[in-house]
């Protein structure tokens, strides 16, 4: 029996099985990290896709197209699509397939938790967008309008399902988190090549280790904080009820505690491959390795002592706001250390300007737009200016899009070739990113001059003052989100076919993934390579 | 004697469990609802 058993486990090894039952079924971490991407990638639409809507009620003063219910709708889904089912996915389906390759392990350390992490997402965003659907059919009053971070409006004004229903998603995106998290702390641990000291990882790694213990710390907290929404709501306690004794402070506590660790676990894993993309078509090293370690722990560090830089206009005692200030400015030193660094690695090399090094060079310049802009909100005396004004939205979205996602673009063409064994269309590449920075800063940079002239965020109306500024952001915002749609095309026609990639890739590539054929084997590193 | 795969699955065992325990550990510290007793957060 235990001979037919290792037989018929011979016989699979290196043939997965046919059709839908190897995507079920499948425990390989390229799989994963394929349906990881592929998942991150078919939400970036549908969350366009709801913003396209807004934007277009945002087109002209007045409402023309959406409630005043409709519209908090639609920029909740978009956020919480965005960063739960967009970005954060795909940075864990770039870890699934690349921690492996790059550390010399033959998988994650826990193939079946990974496979169960990843087939809870398709059930978390159908739970979340039911309500919006079933509200067409008369049932329920639509899905969450309380925007990502779940206390945008009094807890009073919106019953219903939808609430519900994303509290119940947050639960689920949590334990997939946390399971992802978990399997990375492991495999980097444990499972290391001989040789593949810490200090010798990639920054990608290194950047996806510190990520994970965010996610280890915070996601538990969000995932109480929305378990004590909803018994709230439901089973008579208070804890955020002020007429009863609550505090509805304390959710912004709770939630920003998460919120605000959250935009550098969006932003870590983008900050660990830009070196290496930068280094490859610049002909160097990585430039100031340990100092680039040292910086990610330090904003792991600070990230967890600033969170209410968000809440400067909530109330707080003077001494805590100069506290939240000052400790959020300090970030900027670390910050520094890295963008000093990445520019270190292209100055005086020899670069060349292939697509993913438009991509990161256009992360640096945009990332470091959203980072300045981030050093004058925390002022506590600007603060109460720019808050909940459009200021935020355009510096988040510079920080989100211009860091997160210019960062998985440049990775997507970077490693597309590795995970293909295919070239994509350079000059399409090329095309698509000058289209994304184009479009991107005419949809953003009017923002910060309505935001600076006191229009405020979260409205589906707005004074006749601001209708320029809005009319040339949807316009931009439209032939962004086509603009898009070329990369599914450039993705599809390299998969598809193109010239052969060699191993290599790139001429300058470093690391161990690029010794291995594009695409790699099935299996890989079954015997451990010797790092020197 | 373990061997060094023996070793390597001890120990992520005994990792996987530590992380679960703290992650519980937080889930619950939650609901102390620290915030609110912090006299510098009033």
């Amino acid at each position: 029996m235990t001979e037919a058993i290792a037989a018929v486990a011979h016989d699979r090894h290196g043939h997965p099985p046919a059709g839908i039952m190897r995507w079920l079924t499948t425990t390989n971490h390229k799989d994963l990290g394929i349906l990881y991407m592929s998942f991150g990638g078919i939400m970036f639409f549908i969350g366009g896709a709801f913003i396209m809507a807004v934007r277009a009620e945002l087109l002209l003063p007045g409402l023309q197209l959406l409630s005043p219910g409709m519209y908090n709708q639609l920029f909740t889904l978009h956020a919480l699509i965005m960063v739960f089912g967009a970005i954060m996915p795909f940075a864990t389906g770039l870890n699934n397939y690349l921690i492996p390759l790059m550390i010399g392990a033959p998988d994650m350390a826990l193939p079946r938790v990974n496979n169960w992490g990843f087939w809870i997402l398709p059930f978390a965003a159908v739970l979340l967008l039911i309500p919006f659907f079933l509200q067409f059919s008369g049932i329920g009053s639509g899905a969450s309008g309380l925007g990502w971070v779940m206390h945008n409006t009094s807890l009073d004004l919106q019953s219903g399902i939808g609430i519900d229903f994303a509290i119940f998603t947050i639960h689920l995106l949590g334990i997939s988190s946390l399971t992802g998290a978990i399997n990375v702390v492991v495999t980097v641990l444990n499972m290391r090549a001989p040789g593949m000291a810490l200090m010798k990882m990639p920054l990608f790694v290194w950047a996806w280790l510190i990520t994970a213990f965010m996610l280890i710390l915070v996601i538990p907290v969000f995932s109480a904080a929305a378990t004590m929404l909803l018994t709230d709501r439901h089973f008579g306690t208070h804890f955020f009820d002020a007429a009863n004794g609550g505090d509805p402070i304390l959710l912004q506590h709770l939630i920003w505690f998460f919120g605000h660790p959250e935009v550098y676990i969006v932003l870590l894993p983008a900050w660990g491959l830009i070196p290496h993309i930068l280094a490859t078509f610049s002909r160097k090293p990585v430039y100031g390795y340990r100092a680039q370690v040292y910086a990610l722990w330090a904003i792991c560090f600070l990230s967890f002592i600033v969170w209410s830089h968000h809440m400067l206009t909530s109330g707080l005692p003077l001494a805590a706001e100069v506290y939240f200030m000052y400790s959020t400015m300090a970030i900027s030193v670390p910050t520094s250390v890295l963008v000093f660094c990445w520019l270190g690695a292209i100055w005086r090399g020899a670069m060349t300007f292939e697509t993913p090094m438009l991509f990161a060079l256009g992360f640096v310049a945009h990332f470091g737009m959203g980072a300045l802009t981030g050093m004058i909100l925390p002022d506590v005396a600007a603060n109460a200016q720019y808050h909940n004004s459009y200021v935020i939205v355009s510096h988040f979205h510079y920080t989100f899009f211009g860091g997160g996602i210019f960062g998985m673009m440049a990775a997507v063409y970077y490693w597309l070739p590795k995970f293909t064994g295919r070239m994509f269309d350079e000059k399409l590449g090329r095309l698509h990113f000058w289209l994304t920075v184009i479009f991107f800063n005419v949809t953003f940079i009017p923002q910060w001059f309505a935001g600076l002239d006191g229009m405020p965020r979260h409205i589906a109306d707005f004074a006749l003052r601001f209708s320029a500024m809005n009319l040339i952001s949807s316009v931009g915002a439209f032939l962004l989100g086509l603009s898009q749609l070329l990369l599914v095309y450039i993705v599809v026609k390299c998969v598809r076919g193109g010239p052969k990639a060699t191993g290599q890739v790139w001429e300058g590539a470093q690391g161990l993934e690029f010794t291995l054929p594009s695409p790699p084997p099935y299996h890989t590193f079954e015997t451990p390579p010797e790092v020197k | 004697m373990m061997d060094e795969t023996g070793k390597r699955k001890q120990r992520t065992v005994q990792l996987v469990v530590a992380l679960v325990l703290f992650v519980a550990a937080i889930y619950a510290a939650t609901f102390i609802k620290l915030p609110v007793w912090l006299p510098a957060l009033q």
